[in-house]
């Protein structure tokens, strides 16, 4: 194994990370707000990356200038979700907690349904768009420019994210809304409103994951499944309720993803996320970064 | 416990005894194949999800990991008898021990973890475990375990064309399981874990024999669910490692139980007697289209139950039931 | 409800009366099953499917001017003219699912034969069920060499396997040598499925039975989030052939990945699968000019049997796709079945076997480049020869073997 073999995956496993962040911040929103798990964010990813797609095939409008538009369409999305599902979810007086797990998973069931009965199974790609196929080379290093603009917009989302969650009364009603639902109402902040923006916001931040993504990959019904176990496990590994976790998780799963292949043969690769998540947890029960 | 307490759970017995017996005579009235099929998943999944449910339900330490179980189960029995010749009935209880074994051990540092953090531990150890038998050689790797079959017999445990012993142990199962659980509720442990949610600050005063309660719930539940596993191998006659422990496994032994009501004594009957012909129905029926149309039908009801009646179906039948579950 | 006298005698004057009905109805259609994925991450397979099966039944039913068994006549001739009716079922990739629809096709649809399934595990459970019902199975695209090596009576493939492919691969690397080219190391790149498993064991011994050298033996995930680290295995090992064993999500994904990370590989011989998709030439195919696909049928057939161009446009009609080396052996698939119960003249599941082993049926009958279709005593067709196809100017050519080659390899792809 050569040096160049060892910075080539941390490089690669570094934009991927970042990536998964930018996947995984919308999961950490909408359960830090609320303490709920959407399980059908890898759908809404599924959905964002056919929206892409959609917009190109149809209107040849580039993923990247696709992105803003999708993340306004699943804005809207994921607070139509909150306003028809979620909200019955979380008034449940038993069980809440199995009850939006289950009502987030059937929910993700009809969206892979709708999604086949609409798109067919068949597999989709973004063949030429500005970005794809174009790749960045230094010193024997190559970094794929999409995933690099990925890495790009994930740093920005973030940014944006934490000046927005400090800086903006919206933010601060989130926040506050978070820590004492009850109190807020009585100072005149409608709690179900702040928390379909919540789920608006969380969504349109998968939305713009789901843009990027399918500069680079293939889309088709199950596509979702293939990133939700990582979104959660970057989510739980930076800690509930820490959206600075989120991007500290998703860096820590992307290393640990390259770093396993160097060792372990790669189709035990996510054996090393997972061990990692458990170590970590094992040793700190909140997760990395995490306030719950 | 007060009287009312004691003289429903006389009542829960008699229904339940009435209940196997009329189950027990239904395959002589449906002769089809097909529908005795969907009887013996039908019994198989009450059994899992009654298992689950003692973790998950009265327990409350909510697994989305039991597929590991399920799948040590039905790798022990399915291992030992094609390469060693051990009939399936010991491999079924070895399967059984190790899964106990391994639930105690994984439980110790689990137990610990708190809310969405146990139920991800739990998924991502059971894939671990999936992973890892993907890539064992020895065991078969993805290429599965194909267990021969040849002839009828109660001794191996397989049978080429009739259904009924599968259906009479599968309901055998299911009336263990059930019955492990009206016994648990009444006692200590299940004294422990309804004060534990009716007063978390009980959890305080109650910690170290709780947390042993909760290592004997995990141990029960991972036997159980390791003989549905040994079970479903030799019902299948062929086992790989993404059918037996993939995370939909876990999600499929779940759903019974949280559409029926969890920590109840009937959810799990009730969610499989419901939700497992209907998946098997839709599939079969309108499943050849490749559209998608019975993922719509299935997730939709999914969403509609778990939001109508978050306390179960079971609250449908008998509000009075719900008290327990609290 | 008591029985009475006149209750039996009036049911058996009713069966007396619909018993010449009954027997007319049952000879006018011949129900087959056909078991798929419908749902689930391999739907499109089962979708497509569907399609190349209904093909040959438009065929089988109606008349053609087709050198293809039944072609000509309508319906089967050795039952009165009865039509084959398909049966649909989904098994969702899972081997439970597919032994319980085998099962319900069996006893409520009443089918007289079974043909499926795409997925290697689900074969291993339905051709149990059709063993124990005595009811025969043809593996129309299961390509793993397990399947027929475990002594069933009622299992029959018309397709190669594994095996066969892969040595149809070895075979063309020595014909190169033999004419100075230099093949010495081999990269294998599998997932980690049924299929990737059986494909690699079959290359690694194959590689060592015949002097090659395995820089690396990749083992991945299927349908991993990113391949990047895998790429870079097989990118560094740089071997004069690489061996993909993909389906189509992981085929794009890798073909993608070894564009980003600057991997041009000398040359791809691929197991089919996600290669012979046309989704992945869709997605990436401006990166696969000049691979080398294994498979079993190859259009450019048309050329020689002009039927197989016909037919294709019948299949295209309904699917808007060509036909490829699954929908190919599909659609034979059928035939073969439905040809043996013509000749059984019976629906009874030992009597079609029998037809079946008795099969015969020259290559030209066929839109195989196949030599024959005649089974052996375990089920499998040996004479059923692979091609190997070399993707060009976006269209598949014949490569080898010599005799079905239409054109020769471009080595190294990318010259």
């Amino acid at each position: 194994m050569t040096a160049e073999t060892i910075i080539q995956s941390l490089a690669s496993g570094l934009l991927m990370g970042l990536l998964y962040g930018l996947i995984a911040v919308g999961l950490a929103l909408i359960f830090g707000l609320m303490d709920v798990v959407n399980f059908a964010h890898g759908e809404f990813l599924m959905i964002a990356m056919y929206a892409t797609f959609f917009l190109f095939a149809f209107f040849a409008i580039d993923p990247l200038l696709a992105a803003p538009l999708v993340a306004a369409a699943l804005f809207v999305f994921g607070a139509l979700v909150y306003l028809c599902v979620v909200r019955f979810a979380v008034r449940a007086k038993a069980n809440a907690g199995m009850v939006q797990i289950f009502s987030t998973f059937g929910l993700a069931i009809v969206m892979r349904g709708l999604a086949q009965f609409f798109f067919t199974p068949d597999y989709r790609s973004i063949t030429h768009s500005w970005l794809g196929g174009k790749t960045f080379s230094i010193a024997g290093i190559y970094l794929p420019v999409p995933q690099l603009a990925g890495a790009l917009v994930s740093i920005a989302a973030f940014t944006a994210l934490y000046f927005f969650i400090n800086r903006t009364d919206f933010g601060r009603a989130l926040e506050a809304t978070r820590e004492d639902a009850g109190a807020v109402a009585l100072v005149g902040i409608d709690k179900n409103r702040v928390f379909a923006l919540g789920w608006g916001l969380g969504a349109a931040l998968v939305g713009l994951a789901g843009a990027i993504m399918a500069m680079f990959f293939y889309v088709y019904p199950d596509v979702g499944a293939s990133f939700a176990l990582i979104a959660y496990v970057t989510v739980a590994l930076g800690g509930f309720g820490s959206v600075f976790g989120a991007f500290a998780g998703g860096i820590v799963v992307g290393l640990v993803e390259a770093g396993t292949t160097l060792i372990l043969p790669p189709s035990l690769k996510s054996v090393g996320i997972y061990a990692v998540y458990l170590l970590v947890v094992f040793i700190r029960p909140r997760g990395l970064f995490g306030s719950l | 416990m007060d009287t009312a307490f004691n003289q429903r759970r006389r009542r829960d017995l008699i229904v339940a005894a009435c209940f196997a017996v009329i189950a027990a005579l239904v395959p002589l009235f449906v002769k089809d194949v097909y529908v005795q099929n969907i009887m013996v998943l039908t019994l198989m999944y009450a059994a899992l999800s009654q298992s689950w449910n003692i973790l998950s339900g009265y327990c409350g330490q909510i697994s989305l990991g039991h597929a590991l179980y399920f799948g040590l189960g039905a790798y022990t029995t399915a291992l030992l008898f094609t390469k060693f010749g051990v009939l399936p009935w010991f491999g079924m209880l070895g399967g059984g021990l190790i899964s106990a074994v391994i639930a105690m051990v994984l439980g110790y540092p689990c137990f610990r973890l708190r809310g969405h953090y146990f139920v991800i531990a739990t998924i991502v150890i059971a894939e671990i475990a999936l992973l890892l038998f993907q890539n064992w050689d020895w065991a078969g790797a993805a290429l599965g375990i194909d267990i021969p079959v040849r002839g009828d017999s109660w001794l191996k445990f397989q049978f080429t064309r009739s259904k009924l012993p599968y259906f009479y142990f599968a309901l055998g199962l299911a009336c263990v399981a059930w019955l492990v659980t009206w016994w648990l509720e009444d006692s200590k442990w299940g004294y422990w874990w309804r004060a534990v949610k009716d007063n978390p600050d009980a959890a305080e005063s109650l910690g170290v024999v709780v947390f042993n309660s909760k290592m004997g719930a995990a141990a029960v539940s991972a036997f159980l669910t390791a003989v549905g596993g040994a079970f479903y191998a030799q019902f299948v006659s062929y086992i790989d490692p993404e059918s037996v422990m993939g995370f939909q496994f876990s999600l499929l032994m779940a759903l019974p139980a949280v559409l029926g009501g969890i920590g109840t004594l009937w959810g799990p009957v009730l969610g499989a007697v419901i939700l497992i012909p209907l998946t098997e129905l839709t599939r079969s029926f309108i499943g050849g289209s490749g559209r998608g149309v019975d993922l719509i039908v299935y997730g939709t009801l999914i969403v509609l139950i778990s939001l109508a009646r978050p306390e179960g179906l079971v609250g449908l039948f008998s509000p009075r039931r719900k008290e327990p579950a609290r | 409800m008591s029985i009475t006298r006149r209750n039996v005698l009036l049911g058996a004057s009713a069966v007396a009366a619909l018993a010449p009905i009954a027997a007319r109805a049952e000879t006018s259609e011949v129900a087959i099953g056909v078991i798929y994925p419908f749902s689930g991450a391999s739907a499109q397979i089962g979708v497509d499917a569907q399609k190349a099966f209904e093909t040959a039944a438009e065929i089988i039913n109606n008349k053609y001017d087709f050198d293809l068994p039944l072609a000509r006549t309508e319906g089967l001739p050795g039952l009165g003219g009865a039509k084959v009716k398909l049966v649909f079922a989904d098994h969702q990739a899972d081997p439970q699912k597919g032994r319980a629809e085998a099962e319900r096709l069996i006893t409520q649809d009443k089918v007289c034969a079974i043909v499926g399934t795409y997925q290697s595990a689900v074969a291993v459970t339905v051709s149990q069920i059709c063993e124990r019902y005595q009811i025969p199975f043809i593996s129309a695209d299961n390509s793993s060499p397990s399947l027929h090596r475990r002594g069933l009576k009622f299992y029959f493939r018309a397709a190669p396997h594994d095996e066969m492919f892969s040595a149809a691969m070895f075979d063309f690397f020595d014909a190169m040598k033999k004419k100075g080219t230099k093949i010495e190391t081999l990269a294998l790149f599998h997932e980690d499925t049924i299929f990737g498993t059986d494909s690699s064991n079959a290359q690694l011994k194959l590689a060592a039975d015949r002097g090659y050298k395995v820089v690396a033996d990749i083992k991945y995930r299927a349908n991993s989030p990113s391949l990047t680290a895998e790429v870079q295995q097989i990118k560094a090992a740089n071997a004069d052939v690489l061996m993909p064993s993909s389906y189509t999500t992981d085929a794009i994904l890798l073909v993608k990945t070894m564009a980003e990370l600057g991997y041009k590989p000398k040359n791809i011989v691929a197991q089919d699968a996600g290669f012979a998709e046309k989704a992945t030439y869709d997605a990436v195919g401006d990166k696969l000019e000049g691979v080398i696909s294994r498979g079993s049928f190859s259009l450019d057939l048309a050329q020689k049997r002009p039927m197989v161009g016909l037919i294709n446009e019948m299949y295209r009609a309904k699917s808007g796709k060509d036909f490829n080396d699954y929908s190919s052996r599909q659609f034979m698939g059928l035939i073969v079945m439905a040809d043996a119960i013509n000749r059984a003249k019976s629906t009874d599941g030992d009597k079609i076997r029998e037809a079946l082993v008795a099969t015969d049926m020259p290559g030209e009958q066929t839109i195989m480049p196949w030599r024959r279709v005649k089974f052996d005593e375990m089920g499998q067709n040996n004479f059923a020869d692979p091609v190997l196809l070399q993707y060009s100017a976006k269209t598949f050519v014949t490569i080898f073997p010599e005799q079905a080659a239409v054109s020769e390899a471009i080595w190294p792809m990318n010259s």
